[in-house]
């Protein structure tokens, strides 16, 4: 039973990383390219990429890093709905948007809130090793939010669907309004336009977003087919290994 | 769908039915030798060949 929620999950996840593998070939790349060579790296920044790496080949590896991204995460995806599917609020698909928010809120959206997604161009205010380390101690907050939000929302479903919701927002709320305040170290400066920097941001996010909602999107519809298609039989079996 | 109806808790301990000490270790070990290989990954061509996607996917290490 595992396994088959993590091929479906890797299946969803190839589904989603096809689209959002093209989008970053038709759409990011170009933006990246034209971003960068509005900058002049006079700043001793290491950033001989595009002469040491063909356009082709860029494309090339978008497509594919983005099959693969959409299958790491799909993977996880499959292997989370497996163990939390009991307590995600909600009935069928809507359970794999749950899900997927909470993997969203996770894996982007807190850390961005202290390390926005870097232009190109942009300069950070910290080194790599600290970056990432903040990285990740901020995917483990953005879990534990995630975690509080749904439990709250549990907590809250008796009293009524809305208040539920709203219960359910709080926790997001708080992070979102609170984590920037408190800690803006994520904040880079550099020679690039404030517009495109503001761009590329809402690029970026809203492409994650969409990523994250297809693969909820793709999860569920296989999730329906095959209870559709062996929810009787497993059904019988089940019943036929009960003592 | 008899699925439907267990907990967080039954989830864990089906997978553990399902699954054998072996299988668990082997699939540990593969996540955490990709893993591993990802690091060194950080090979110029490959990483720079990443370069745009990692701005396209927001990530830090840059």
């Amino acid at each position: 039973m595992l396994l088959r929620y993590l091929e479906r999950g890797v299946a969803a996840g190839a589904i989603a990383g096809l689209g959002y593998g093209a989008f970053v070939a038709a759409v990011v790349n170009p933006f990246v390219e034209h971003a960068e060579s509005l900058v002049h790296y006079g700043h001793g920044h290491d950033h001989a990429h595009s002469v040491a790496v063909a356009e082709t080949t860029t494309a090339a590896v978008g497509v594919g890093g983005g099959i693969l991204w959409g299958i790491l995460l799909g993977g996880m995806f499959g292997l989370a709905y497996y163990v939390l599917e009991p307590s995600l609020p909600g009935t069928g698909t809507m359970k794999a948007y749950v899900l997927a928010g909470a993997g969203f809120l996770t894996v982007s959206v807190v850390p961005w809130l202290v390390l926005p997604p870097p232009a190109p161009g942009t300069e950070h205010a910290l080194g790599t090793d600290a970056r990432l380390l903040i990285y990740v101690a901020l995917m483990a907050l953005g879990a534990l939010v995630g975690a509080a939000s749904i439990l709250g929302y549990r907590r809250a479903a008796p009293r009524g669907r809305a208040f539920a919701v709203a219960v359910a927002a709080v926790p997001v709320a708080v992070v979102v309004v609170a984590l920037p305040l408190a800690a803006p170290a994520g904040a880079n400066g550099g020679a690039v336009p404030g517009e495109l920097v503001a761009a590329f941001r809402g690029v970026v996010v809203s492409s994650q977003a969409a990523l994250w909602a297809v693969i909820a999107a793709s999860y569920g519809w296989l999730h329906r087919r095959a209870s559709g298609s062996t929810g009787a039989s497993a059904v019988d079996r089940s019943s036929l290994a009960d003592p | 769908m008899s699925a439907t109806n267990d907990t967080v808790h039954d989830r864990i301990e089906r997978a553990r039915a399902d699954l054998s000490p072996p299988q668990v270790a082997a699939g540990v070990a593969i996540a955490a030798a990709l893993g591993f290989a990802l690091m060194f990954l950080q090979d110029p061509l490959a990483h720079e060949a990443l370069h745009n996607f990692r701005h396209a996917a927001g990530i830090t290490c840059h």
